[in-house]
């Protein structure tokens, strides 16, 4: 939005971390045998990728000290007042990682806690936040109870899992996970950073990446076989109204992975025989892609030819990742697509996804 | 049309391909019952002797994680890609509109005739 000039349409971001300031905020949510195990560990899955750069941006530290991302007033002011920014999903920070945690109950029980803090915390802080229900997916019935659980809440629009498993999500193992959301009509997201680590095995089927730039270049891979995997287990003829949201797992891999999906099936479509029709078809209307980090050919409109091509503009779903250290800028980071693209993709997919309306704090900063 | 022998009717076996040359084009045939099949051997995908391909019976669509063999819907596997088409018709099981070039067949006096534009 440049200054001055009447904006028409909202943005929503779909990536932003709530973290937790302080291990004992969750205790108060925490059932007691538990505390102890959280305070000495957290989550209790972590990794083994340094980054020279870190995980949260330096300049977001709150004014009143804590982790990037731990204040709700300050997130307010610091990234959505600054960039205009309706509505910011909330993904959480530090807390995948229970799908991946060899005690299960101990992943349910965080989980739990988790859910309870962000309505408290967040959720009751701002109407332009919203929530993503966090679940263990390792353990489908208690997930399961979890949405139940917690789906009718205001401000919850989704549930929201490790991209990293144990197995392909597409397997039936989880379908009664993508059952529940669609019964509760809420979208199945999932957000990296937990590959390679807990129970999850390697980060790709080539082994361990030796370092973490080399790690990160590979998230792809996982969201690839993921998406595959959903579309070829047939979870969208099974649910036929899921919709899957793909955080932050690049965008410029769809061509080729519906491409040669499309021309499998031409071949192999008996193996899969409840398809009703190309991959390509149940990719293009079941996924959605959000955009951060997004990818940065030397000629910005390459990436926009790429996503034409697949008829994928209305997948994308603008997100910024704030306050992570790759954090895409919603005025620059769309420079190579046209202003009605920008459009579908800062406000229109998302709002149709999650049934958001401009905010009226949105139409008093227009 | 012009009617050029094919094969003799004895020589061919019931639900199998016969791989015969008419007039320089290479066709294969098939008998299934009474009914007489001729199609070109090529594949409309990548040009492969797609006649050559296995016959069997079809996965029929179905339900997530439901099976349905039917082994009297016969169907024609590519050889190298393994698209597969109708023995009957010659389509494309999932696209109708891709289909093997057909030429019509007639029986006489247990000769067996294919019709080939002159």
């Amino acid at each position: 939005v440049e200054a001055g000039k009447q904006r028409r349409y909202g943005i929503i971001d779909a990536d932003v971390h709530n973290a937790i300031k302080s291990r004992a905020d969750l205790l108060p949510y925490l059932p007691r045998v538990w505390h102890e195990q959280w305070l000495a560990t957290g989550a209790g899955v972590s990794g083994s990728y340094y980054s020279p750069v870190g995980v949260m941006r330096r300049d977001a530290i709150p004014d009143d000290g804590g982790s990037a991302g731990s204040s709700p007033a300050f997130t307010l002011k610091d990234h959505l007042d600054r960039y205009h920014i309706d509505y910011a999903i909330l993904t959480g920070s530090d807390v995948l990682g229970i799908s991946l945690h060899p005690d299960l109950d101990y992943g349910n029980a965080v989980a739990q806690a988790y859910n309870d803090w962000v309505e408290d915390f967040w959720l009751k802080a701002s109407p332009r936040y919203r929530g993503s229900i966090l679940i263990n997916a390792s353990d489908p019935p208690a997930a399961v109870r979890e949405i139940e659980r917690v789906a009718a809440r205001e401000g919850m629009l989704q549930v929201i899992m490790a991209s990293a498993s144990q197995m392909p999500y597409g397997q039936r193992f989880y379908h009664p996970i993508y059952e529940a959301a669609e019964r509760h009509r809420l979208p199945i997201a999932i957000h990296p950073g937990t590959e390679g680590k807990g129970v999850g095995g390697a980060p790709v089927p080539a082994g361990y990446p030796s370092r973490y730039m080399e790690w990160h270049n590979a998230l792809s891979v996982n969201y690839i076989a993921q998406i595959n995997s959903l579309v070829c287990e047939g979870v969208f003829v099974r649910f036929p109204t899921l919709k899957f949201v793909a955080i932050e797992g690049g965008v410029a891999w769809l061509p080729h992975v519906m491409w040669r999906m499309d021309k499998n099936y031409k071949s192999l479509r008996a193996s899969a025989p409840w398809l009703k029709g190309r991959p390509s078809e149940y990719i293009r209307e079941h996924v959605r892609l959000t955009t951060q980090p997004i990818e940065e050919p030397d000629e910005p409109r390459n990436l926009v030819r790429l996503v034409e091509m697949v008829g994928a503009v209305d997948m994308l779903m603008f997100s910024s990742d704030y306050p992570h250290w790759d954090f895409d800028n919603p005025k620059t980071a769309l420079r190579g697509f046209g202003a009605d693209q920008r459009r579908r993709i800062l406000w229109d997919n998302a709002a149709a996804l999650y049934g958001l309306r401009v905010s009226s704090t949105a139409k008093a900063v227009a | 049309m012009q009617r050029y022998l094919a094969a003799k009717a004895e020589d061919l076996k019931d639900g199998q391909m016969s791989i015969v040359k008419v007039r320089g084009i290479e066709l294969g045939l098939i008998v299934m019952g009474h009914e007489y099949r001729a199609y070109r051997n090529i594949c409309p995908h990548e040009g492969a002797p797609v006649c050559r391909g296995r016959i069997g019976g079809m996965v029929l669509p179905s339900a997530v994680y439901e099976y349905q063999f039917d082994e009297q819907q016969k169907v024609l596997r590519c050889p190298w890609h393994g698209w597969e088409f109708d023995v009957m018709t010659g389509e494309s099981v999932i696209d109708s509109a891709v289909r093997l070039r057909s030429y019509p067949v007639e029986v006489q006096n247990g000769s067996v005739y294919v019709l080939l534009t002159r």
